[in-house]
């Protein structure tokens, strides 16, 4: 039943992702995008990884994915300038070889070496609680209590240069 | 919570409905009554989702009409109770029609996405002690993700529907939505912070006591701030007068819904209403104590009123709720979109900041338990 599953999945999650890089209506595109999100959070689920895909949900589709559609809906002629078609086969080729050298080097390594935390019973049975993240993240010993502090730093940054481009200029056009 | 750690993710307390049909499934049908449970669930808030825009279209109207000293639909059974079904009715037996040039694919897709979002955050709302679809531990994560979707389905309709109204309605109801989820999510967050949890049955339950104990009543002021706080941003982000500069009637002709009829606008509007019940419904679970009978401390009212199951009072507190969503439409003119931007940016958002230093602050103190 949960390979059954997995396999639906996983192929309509490759399906979708070839969907999305690949259709000229840049809108398909996303709403394709959107749908692979959805299906991934699925696999987390599967994986019994509740709050990354509770967070993949609330930040890829509530949040960016929806800042991508107001661009895409603000810029007009959707579809039209079909410049995907004007790259030639051979870039297309030659552009191919670097992802499969990473897959087959990826498969490779992996098969000669199995992780150990796949193999462990004792991580297989015990999946990650909200809480135990929580904790490691705000614990001081043996936690990420700083990066996470940076983060903090690096958000409220990001922020602060929000408010300085959106706010108006002073000595320029006033009635703005 | 702790004793469940070992396997947080048993069928239990995922689908916690053990009721009567529940438990007499389990017992009838020992093997299979996971899947049993599972679909009499579904299949029971699917009729709730149904049967709830209904009702509450009537109610819709039959309150606008007290508010303005008519009566109301009153032909179509008792009262006109049987109106908004045969509106219905209608809506589902008319055309569709297309506008030309509009994106075949989007323009059917929107209207299912906010409908679906509003069938899967009704699964989480706990309307009893064991009634109650599912209780993942970041409930209320999943209702703020979820809520993106009927942002998505607004956006691409209005984008789909190839006319500059729907455009124009589309993106003021997205820019809108956007910015009033920050404070409707820092207002959950500090009911997050006090009690410390996130799943939905754990904040009802954290309320238990007499009615002091609920949270709009439990912070010396600041829960009560904090109800009106929700109030206001949930209103704008449900889209309702005095916040619906989206679908405004006079300048926009119905916004992003312009070139919808038949049974897709009939989504969008169902979708609304059901959206009112949900927020409602967590107004409820966050500061009216959900599913659980007020206890106010009178000796021989509390047990009566502790006789009466925990769904009715859910009920009851949710639609008390909605009343006042009701009640605000026809009480608060219009705001314009700058005035909307100017509440929720410069307004709402540092007071919610600062609503979440003083919770912070109360709870450092111990003054809350």
């Amino acid at each position: 039943m949960g390979d059954f599953l997995f396999y639906i999945l996983a192929t309509m999650l490759v399906l979708l992702s070839l969907v999305a890089v690949s259709i000229p209506n840049l809108l398909h595109g996303a709403i394709a995008l959107i749908a692979s999100f959805l299906v991934t959070a699925a696999l987390y689920i599967m994986l019994q990884l509740e709050f990354v895909a509770l967070a993949q949900v609330m930040l890829y589709i509530g949040g960016i994915v929806i800042f991508m559609l107001i661009i895409i809906l603000l810029t007009t002629g959707l579809g039209e300038d079909d410049s995907l078609n004007r790259i030639r086969m051979s870039q297309r080729l030659s552009r191919a070889l670097i992802p499969i050298g990473l897959l087959v080097s990826m498969f490779y390594f992996l098969r000669k070496t199995p992780s150990a935390v796949l193999q462990s019973e004792t991580h297989r049975a015990a999946p990650v609680t909200m809480d135990d993240i929580g904790f490691r993240l705000l614990s001081t010993d043996n936690g990420f209590i700083i990066p996470f502090e940076v983060i903090s730093i690096l958000l409220l940054v990001a922020l602060v240069g929000a408010v300085v481009i959106a706010r108006k200029d002073r000595n320029g056009e006033e009635d703005s | 919570m702790t004793e469940n750690n070992m396997n947080p993710l048993s069928t239990e307390m995922l689908y916690p409905v053990q009721n009567g049909i529940g438990n007499m499934v389990r017992t009838l049908f020992p093997e299979s009554a996971f899947i049993i449970n599972s679909l009499i669930s579904i299949c029971s808030l699917f009729l709730l989702v149904s049967l709830l825009p209904v009702f509450l279209i009537w109610l819709e109207r039959k309150v606008a009409a007290r508010f303005q000293a008519r009566l109301g639909p009153m032909r179509v059974g008792y009262h006109g109770l049987l109106q908004s079904s045969a509106d219905g009715l209608k809506l589902i037996f008319k055309e569709i029609l297309k506008p030309e040039g509009a994106d075949t694919f989007v323009f059917f897709l929107a209207p299912i996405l906010p409908a679906s979002a509003t069938f899967l955050v009704m699964a989480i709302l706990p309307f009893d002690h064991h009634l109650q679809v599912a209780d993942p531990a970041g409930g209320v994560i999943y209702v703020i993700g979820i809520s993106g979707l009927s942002i998505l389905g607004i956006l691409l309709a209005g984008w789909a529907s190839n006319n500059k109204y729907s455009l124009l309605g589309a993106m003021r109801s997205g820019a809108q939505m956007i910015s009033f989820e920050i404070s409707l999510t820092l207002v959950m967050l500090l009911i997050v912070m006090l009690t410390g949890t996130a799943s939905l049955r754990e904040i009802v339950l954290s309320q238990q006591g007499t009615v002091a104990d609920w949270w709009i009543f439990k912070l010396p002021g600041l829960g009560l701030i904090a109800f009106l706080m929700y109030m206001v941003s949930s209103t704008a982000e449900l889209n309702r007068a005095p916040f619906d500069i989206s679908e405004a009637e006079s300048e926009l002709t119905g916004g992003f819904a312009t070139e919808y009829s038949g049974i897709s606008f009939a989504m969008f509007f169902f979708a609304e209403f059901v959206n009112m019940f949900v927020s409602a419904g967590i107004a409820a679970t966050f500061f009216l104590g959900g599913f659980l009978a007020p206890q106010i401390g009178v000796a021989f009212i509390d047990p009566l009123f502790a006789v009466i199951p925990g769904f009715v009072w859910f009920f009851l507190k949710t639609f008390f709720v909605i009343f006042l969503y009701m009640w605000f439409r026809w009480t608060f003119p219009r705001l314009r979109v700058d005035q909307l931007m100017y509440l929720e940016w410069k307004m709402l958002l540092p007071a919610n900041l600062l609503l979440l230093m003083s919770g912070g602050f109360f709870m450092a103190m111990g003054g809350i338990l």
